[in-house]
């Protein structure tokens, strides 16, 4: 007998059960002063969550709060608790900012609108507010950024005769960058940059960058725009000239980038974290600002990928302190708060999105580990204001798998032309979502 | 008399009293969600607010080619991996009965540990493993039996054989244990004339060993096929969602991905695990007449 493993339909089950037993017992005032956070990434998230604690524990002493890792499934455990009403829930949750717009849909009275508790939006990036907007109420504290950047080693370069200061700090074009990747991999052998197969990141900062939309405005797929296909092309041509490390998977991706596969790849700028986690990469990585592609309008030699931010849950049963946490530390620029945001970003890598902290000091520094003492902050901050904003909608997911599994079949020749591509993550599109 | 009755009527009575904790507790987690998925089926969700649209649910599904391939991609995987892994579990088992003489407990450990490891741990390794420059495939290719590398999760076709050989890795130690119990049962005699007609071991296999362990078989393989039809685990985490592109596929990772990623629409969720569940039960019963008619003759 396999192990039983009923997980969707007992999910269903017990959440239907729930659903009535539950609902009549919310509401009543819990008396101890304990915030519950949930989020990921010990080093990052986690990280960022425990330093604000810190600052704000200095003004309220009595006030604990539990931050918890949910690693994988968070929104699987969210979704279960908001079918139930709010049980089992945290009093602050951590969003993907592609995901929120799903959850502000499907549960509209599920968060707390931070607006009408009196956050100051302007002093937020306003392309991290768009996605939690919905009519005149703003639900979120924005968190970091995912300014994109080429990755490339300079020691890779060097080994192919390539001057690296020829390039650094440079806009290049995608056809610059393949004749770059193709002396590389002639010399080194090494393919410019790693590439996960299964995943949907590395054309989103492309499709990103050219100021391309999935969505239309009325929310239908817009994957027929001159802005996807040529993206689609692009990645076509370094597929075909051997340019991708190909790897399955997020942590293998990651694994291929820190044993020296590949003499770069294209990502944002939280990955500084998992560059510095080996030794090794010391003084050999130098980022460029993302590749722009001829030829479409709007385009920008900046894109964004991730990025999160922070919500409270309406069922919160200590939501005046939850609210308060977020707001006097994340949103307000005092001495002390500018001195966290400043901090995690040298730590982790977490840049913040809080317009105010952008002028600290860690933010302009070099950073020894990179080549030449690159700046990396700044820089990455100076591209963040150049973003072409991304319309999400609340079915981005299921457009990011439909696509994702389009390219891929398109790579492997089973999909002949971009044409076909395309329909077919129209199609798997129109399936999944019933529409 | 009179008193004997009253008296039937307090046991009666205790009776009920003693079940009443599992009957309620039977109605309210397995009766009433039964109960209350039938009204999930007829309907439409969207995180909180659902719209009534009758049978459209299984329309919508008649039409969905992820959910047909996920289900065909279910009946492969049975139709494939059931017999190869009885059949193995079952020369395991014969050969742990009587080819070995020492170690035998610790090469049955070994061969059930799969069953009890979690899968979500040994598939970090797997995945290092079967990475297109893997250890697996560079293996094979400095052994010149492939002169590619396979796309053990890349690829298609080849994301199902590693499927199927998870699968295979981790269930055959489990059934072998059922075969161990019934080859015991198998009276030594039966063999000993055997032997003394002169049939060969592999003879003595097919004609001895599995017609009397027929009820065995039949227990693992209805067991097995219920599992596959609702096989999660190593399409969610080996082959990643069902990658590649959808091609792993199976209806449990569909339902929970409708439910919990895509859409939260429980409705549709809801009505998929009905045929789900209507298939599993035609598969057992077909299972049961089939193999169940030979097993009494």
């Amino acid at each position: 007998m396999k192990r039983t493993r009923f997980a969707a339909i007992a999910m269903i089950a017990i959440m239907a059960l729930t659903l009535g037993a539950l609902s009549s017992c919310g509401g009543q005032p819990k008396m101890t002063d304990t915030v519950t956070v949930w989020c990921w990434d010990p080093n990052f998230n986690l990280y960022a969550m425990k330093e604000a604690v810190a600052v704000y524990q200095k003004a309220n002493p009595g006030v604990k709060v539990e931050i918890v890792d949910m690693a994988q499934d968070i929104e699987a455990k969210i979704i279960s608790g908001l079918q139930a009403g709010g049980a089992g829930l945290p009093d602050i949750a951590l969003f993907q900012d592609f995901r929120i717009e799903q959850f502000l849909s499907d549960y509209p009275d599920a968060f707390v609108d931070l607006k009408a508790e009196g956050v100051d939006y302007s002093q937020f990036a306003p392309y991290k507010v768009g996605p939690m907007t919905v009519g005149g109420k703003v639900y979120g504290i924005p968190f970091d950024t995912g300014s994109t950047g080429l990755w490339l080693r300079t020691d890779y370069m060097k080994e192919a005769g390539i001057d690296p200061d020829a390039y650094l700090g440079k806009n290049l074009t995608w056809s610059e960058v393949i004749a770059l990747g193709e002396k590389i991999k002639a010399k080194t052998g090494k393919p410019l940059l790693a590439y996960q197969s299964d995943n949907f990141d590395m054309l989103r900062i492309v499709v990103q960058s050219t100021g391309g939309q999935f969505f239309k405005d009325d929310g239908s797929l817009n994957l027929r725009s001159e802005a996807f296909k040529k993206s689609l092309a692009l990645f076509k041509e370094l597929n075909d000239k051997g340019l991708l490390y190909q790897v399955v998977g997020w942590s293998d991706w990651i694994n291929a980038i820190n044993s020296d596969t590949s003499a770069g790849f294209l990502n944002a700028i939280w990955m500084v974290g998992s560059v510095k986690s080996r030794p090794e990469n010391a003084g050999k990585y130098m980022v460029l600002p993302t590749p722009l592609i001829e030829g479409v309008p709007g385009a920008a030699n900046a894109s964004n990928n991730g990025g999160s931010s922070w919500y409270v849950f309406l069922s919160s049963k200590n939501k005046a302190r939850a609210v308060d946490l977020l707001k006097s530390v994340w949103a307000t620029a005092t001495p002390d708060n500018l001195e966290f945001y400043n901090k995690i970003l040298k730590d982790a890598g977490a840049m913040g999105t809080f317009l105010p902290s952008q002028s600290s000091s860690n933010y302009k520094a070099g950073d020894d580990f990179f080549y030449k003492g690159q700046a990396l902050s700044k820089d990455f901050a100076s591209w963040m204001a150049n973003v072409p904003v991304l319309k999400y909608t609340p079915n981005y997911v299921p457009m990011r798998d439909a696509v994702a599994h389009a390219t891929l079949n398109y790579f492997q020749g089973k999909l002949a032309t971009i044409d076909e591509a395309i329909a077919a993550a129209e199609t798997e599109y129109k399936q999944v979502t019933g529409k | 008399m009179k008193q004997k009755a009253s008296f039937q009527r307090y046991l009666n009575r205790f009776g009920w009293f003693c079940v009443l904790p599992s009957v309620i507790l039977f109605g309210v987690f397995m009766l009433y969600p039964i109960l209350s998925s039938l009204y999930y089926v007829t309907r439409r969700w969207k995180g909180m607010s659902n719209t009534f649209i009758g049978l459209g649910n299984f329309i919508r599904m008649a039409q969905d080619k992820v959910f047909l391939s996920a289900l065909g991609n279910n009946f492969l995987f049975m139709v494939v991996q059931i017999p190869l892994m009885v059949f193995l579990a079952l020369v395991l088992a014969v050969i742990l009965n009587q080819g070995i003489r020492r170690w035998k407990g610790a090469f049955r450990l070994a061969i059930f540990l799969p069953a009890v490891t979690s899968l979500v741990v040994v598939s970090v390794l797997f995945r290092v493993l079967l990475q297109e420059n893997g250890m697996l495939n560079n293996v094979l290719l400095k052994a010149h039996l492939i002169t590619q590398p396979i796309g053990w999760l890349n690829d298609a076709a080849w994301a199902k054989v590693t499927i199927i050989l998870a699968m295979t890795w981790r269930w055959t130690g489990y059934n072998m244990v059922f075969f161990l119990v019934g080859l015991q049962s198998i009276d030594p005699q039966i063999y000993e004339a055997a032997e003394v007609d002169g049939a060969s071991k592999t003879r003595q296999f097919f004609t001895i060993t599995i017609p009397l362990l027929i009820p065995v078989i039949l227990f693992s393989v209805v067991t097995s096929t219920s599992g596959t039809m609702q096989l999660f685990d190593e399409p969610n985490i080996l082959t990643w969602q069902g990658g590649p592109a959808n091609a792993t596929m199976t209806t449990a990772l569909y339902i929970y991905r409708q439910a919990f990623f895509i859409n939260a629409d429980f409705g549709y969720a809801t009505a998929m695990s009905y045929v789900v569940v209507l298939i599993s039960g035609i598969f057992a019963f077909a299972q049961m007449r089939l193999l169940g008619d030979r097993g009494n003759s």
